[in-house]
């Protein structure tokens, strides 16, 4: 996170302040035991989850709504009209409607008045950070919209993507899934493991592992708020390591590795090389650093004909991984297939252990 | 109805007709509200003294006894007045009576309702109880049918018998009149009830609609047209008292928008604005054409019922369709944050595409996009069944030459014109503020006048 630079002028935002509480907590949490309250206080809280304590009128919401649209087509952002879009989720955000219908009212009615869960100029503050910063919209109000959920994310966590939602559709899809003991490494926001949660029956369990402190929490935070701590174990460590006491008999095991060359980290795209955490993307120097791990990790902690599902940076990775499982890890895997996403990249692969 | 009523009247007296006959013309009043029609008939009538005591009636008064001419003369002003709407009234019921008679396919519904009867007198009817049920109701509906436009063909003639009798009475009963008239407008409402359940009979017509605007040739200009169409609908969703809300709207870049898609609902939302579908045309001086000529431009209208999720029990085997995003080009993944998660939704078989871009998330758009492409395939469903296979398959609409359905000129002239029903009008400020009943209905007509000569 060295981009602090610039930001020094956000320290009165609500939305950063959060930033310095979680560092803060960091050091504390080492200590802590696991039955610390959870609740999300309201300057850290995500900008949806906010009560509607500011006011101002359509008029001057259409304001806002103009100088935000300008900005975004005057800046050298390469998707003016995507910012567009943001822009209206972000006003559905801060606002309590749905349907933006402020915005067609303010010109027939100017001074109807519009609950906001910030004031109006922070709107101001935040929208400039995400088209001149480039900061993801998804950081700015603190949410990412994926599958059915409504994730809580925040800085340090990776921002779930559109294309893993699939992966919960593998696992929907394998016979007696909701029964059994599963594992989602390197769950990030809980992404995976609170949608999985979300099928399994009376006797099925996730567990959430991840290295990083924060995504714990965060992870944590997701799991609660959708009232499954009975389902959603979250575990602190790398990789299979907290999970020594399941060897053998997990039902699946599904994962979202850090799969990005590390040659390639400096060219993403702003919003991600700038905003998101190096830990959840640098996959080593051919992306495959974390991938063949767990190829080989999960031949320990699955039953037998368990299931996994890894994503990859697709096609060849994919491709190469599948070619690895007949070869050097030939008669430990069956049925192992290279799936695309939507966008046609072959972009998973999964596969039963023997 | 009282002929006695009629008989007791005094006939006024024909004194001063020739002198006078042609006076009433000089009235402004009544010359102003008299249909051009019953002029000339008036005038080349080979009956003139007929007409003798309603035109002394409203000779401008003379200076003899003033007052008491005044009075009289305002009574009969409005008596002869409230005829001529009547009888133009009666005219124009008797027209529409035999219209409605004739487009409701009577002879074909007499057939069937004969039929229909044989059938209900067979002795076995009740062997197959479901079937003696259907025939019997469509027994009651035909039955009904019939009675109503027979109601109509009486109620009309006993309208005309009163004008009539009144012509050749050569004299006025207000409440004769007052009766016919009162028949007249009760029978106008029922008319305007039986042509709108005939007009809107659509198995979903009763439902919500979803109207999808997309810019089509044109570029800038018809981006801008795109988004002038997106108000013309809202407006008129408002005006129609419909919950109306836009649901998605994606920019252009330099003004107006690239597609839209507004969500009505209400009763029979979809029945009216079904017919809009189509490519719609606006010829004006583009404010967007650096140098003002004069600049075509396309959108296209897609309209689909709103339909609740539950009534939408149309099975859609998962092997028929391909899901695609227009996440195109680049790594994607981890690589890529972008809230592109949008969804495009093909059904193999068909053809038909849907596209979800509002929602957050790519399976929320999923979802979204499976109940719009459910809701499109019922509809086609239903044209296929009222019209041949090529009209389906130009289910998409295409916004370009020679496909529209209407015509909207700014600029050199003001029009509007519905090229399907010829419906025009030079009002296009109206229009483009939602004022499109008159459009709306003039296409159902339309409609159900082709759906009949079909048959």
């Amino acid at each position: 996170m060295g981009f602090l630079g610039e930001k020094d002028m956000f320290c009165c935002l609500p939305i950063c302040s959060f930033r310095f509480t979680c560092s803060r907590s960091r050091g504390q949490i080492r200590f802590c035991s696991s039955s610390r309250p959870l609740s999300i206080t309201t300057t850290s809280a995500p900008l949806f989850l906010r009560p509607l304590s500011h006011n101002t009128t359509s008029s001057h919401l259409q304001t806002f709504h103009a100088w935000a649209k300008s900005l975004a087509f005057s800046s050298n952002h390469p998707d003016p009209p995507h910012l567009i879009r943001e822009l209206t989720w972000l006003l559905q955000d801060a606002t309590s409607d749905p349907h933006t219908s402020f915005l067609q009212l303010g010109t027939t009615h100017p001074i109807w008045r519009v609950p906001l869960r910030v004031e109006l100029k922070e709107l101001y503050v935040l929208w400039k950070a995400r088209v001149e910063e480039r900061r993801p919209l998804q950081y700015i109000v603190g949410c990412e919209h994926w599958r059915d959920l409504i994730l809580v994310v925040r800085d340090g966590v990776l921002i779930p993507r559109p294309e893993t939602e699939m992966m919960v559709d593998f696992v929907k899809e394998i016979d007696g899934s909701e029964s059994g003991l599963w594992a989602d490494l390197g769950t990030g926001s809980g992404a995976i493991a609170v949608a999985i949660g979300k099928m399994l029956g009376e006797d099925g369990k996730v567990f959430a592992v991840d290295l990083s402190q924060t995504a714990v929490e965060v992870a944590e935070i997701n799991v609660e708020r959708y009232g499954l701590k009975d389902k959603v174990e979250v575990r602190h460590g790398s990789w299979f390591e907290p999970l020594e006491d399941v060897v053998g008999k997990l039902t699946g095991v599904v994962s979202n590795p850090p799969y990005i060359p590390s040659k390639h980290i400096p060219g993403l795209q702003v919003e991600v090389g700038k905003h998101e955490p190096q830990l959840a993307l640098d996959g080593g120097e051919d992306g495959l650093h974390h991938l063949l791990h767990l190829c080989e990790g999960c031949l320990s902690v699955l039953k037998s004909g368990g299931f996994f599902g890894f994503e990859t940076n697709g096609d060849e990775h994919s491709e190469l991984i599948a070619g690895l499982m007949k070869t050097r890890w030939s008669g430990q895997f069956r049925d192992v297939k290279v799936i695309a996403d939507f966008a046609g990249i072959k972009r998973f692969v999964t596969g039963f252990k023997m | 109805m009282s002929i006695e009523c009629l008989r007791i009247l005094q006939p006024i007296p024909l004194h001063r007709h020739n002198s006078h006959s042609f006076s009433f013309f000089t009235s402004p009043n009544v010359f102003l509200r008299r249909p051009k029609s019953s002029i000339s008939r008036l005038m080349f009538s080979d009956d003139h003294s007929k007409w003798a005591p309603l035109l002394h009636s409203v000779r401008p008064a003379t200076s003899e006894n003033q007052s008491s001419v005044e009075v009289g003369t305002d009574a009969f002003e409005w008596a002869l007045q409230d005829f001529y709407a009547l009888r133009k009234d009666v005219e124009t019921s008797l027209q529409r009576v035999d219209e409605i008679r004739a487009s409701a396919g009577l002879e074909k519904l007499e057939a069937d309702f004969s039929d229909l009867e044989n059938k209900s007198a067979d002795s076995l009817l009740w062997d197959d109880p479901s079937n003696a049920q259907k025939i019997l109701l469509a027994l009651t509906e035909v039955k009904d049918k019939l009675k109503q436009l027979s109601e109509f063909k009486s109620q009309v003639e006993e309208a005309e018998t009163i004008v009539k009798l009144t012509e050749e009475l050569d004299s006025i009963d207000s409440g004769l009149l007052e009766e016919a008239s009162e028949i007249i407008k009760y029978l106008n409402k029922s008319l305007d009830k039986f042509e709108l359940t005939q007009l809107l009979s659509g198995p979903y017509d009763k439902e919500g609609a979803v109207i999808t605007i997309s810019a089509g040739a044109g570029g800038t200009d018809a981006q801008d047209w795109a988004d002038m169409l997106l108000r013309m609908y809202f407006r008129w969703g408002e005006k129609q008292k419909y919950k109306t809300k836009i649901v998605e709207k994606s920019m252009g870049e330099e003004a107006g928008i690239k597609s839209a898609t507004i969500e009505l609902e209400g009763n029979f939302a979809y029945g009216y604005i079904s017919g809009e579908k189509g490519t719609h045309r606006i010829v004006r001086q583009s404010p967007f054409n650096s140098k003002g000529l004069r600049q075509t431009s396309f959108a296209g209208v897609e309209v689909m019922p709103l339909l609740p999720e539950e009534s939408l029990n149309v099975e859609i085997p998962e092997e028929d369709l391909e899901i695609s995003t227009s996440r195109a080009g680049g790594k994607g993944g981890q690589n890529v944050n972008k809230i592109e998660s949008a969804v495009r939704m093909l059904h193999i078989p068909t053809g038909v595409t849907v596209r979800c871009t509002e929602e957050r998330s790519q399976l929320a758009n999923r979802i979204k996009a499976l109940s719009r492409l459910k809701a499109k395939l019922l509809v086609i469903a239903e044209e296929q069944r009222a019209s041949e296979i090529k009209q389906i398959r130009g289910d998409t609409v295409k916004a370009e030459w020679g496909q529209q359905i209407r015509n909207y000129v700014f600029h050199p002239y003001k029009l509007v014109k519905d090229v399907r029903t010829s419906f025009e009008t030079s009002d296009i400020a109206s229009v483009m503020d939602g004022e499109l009943d008159l459009f709306i209905k003039a296409y159902l007509k339309h409609k159900y006048t082709m759906s009949m000569e079909t048959e």
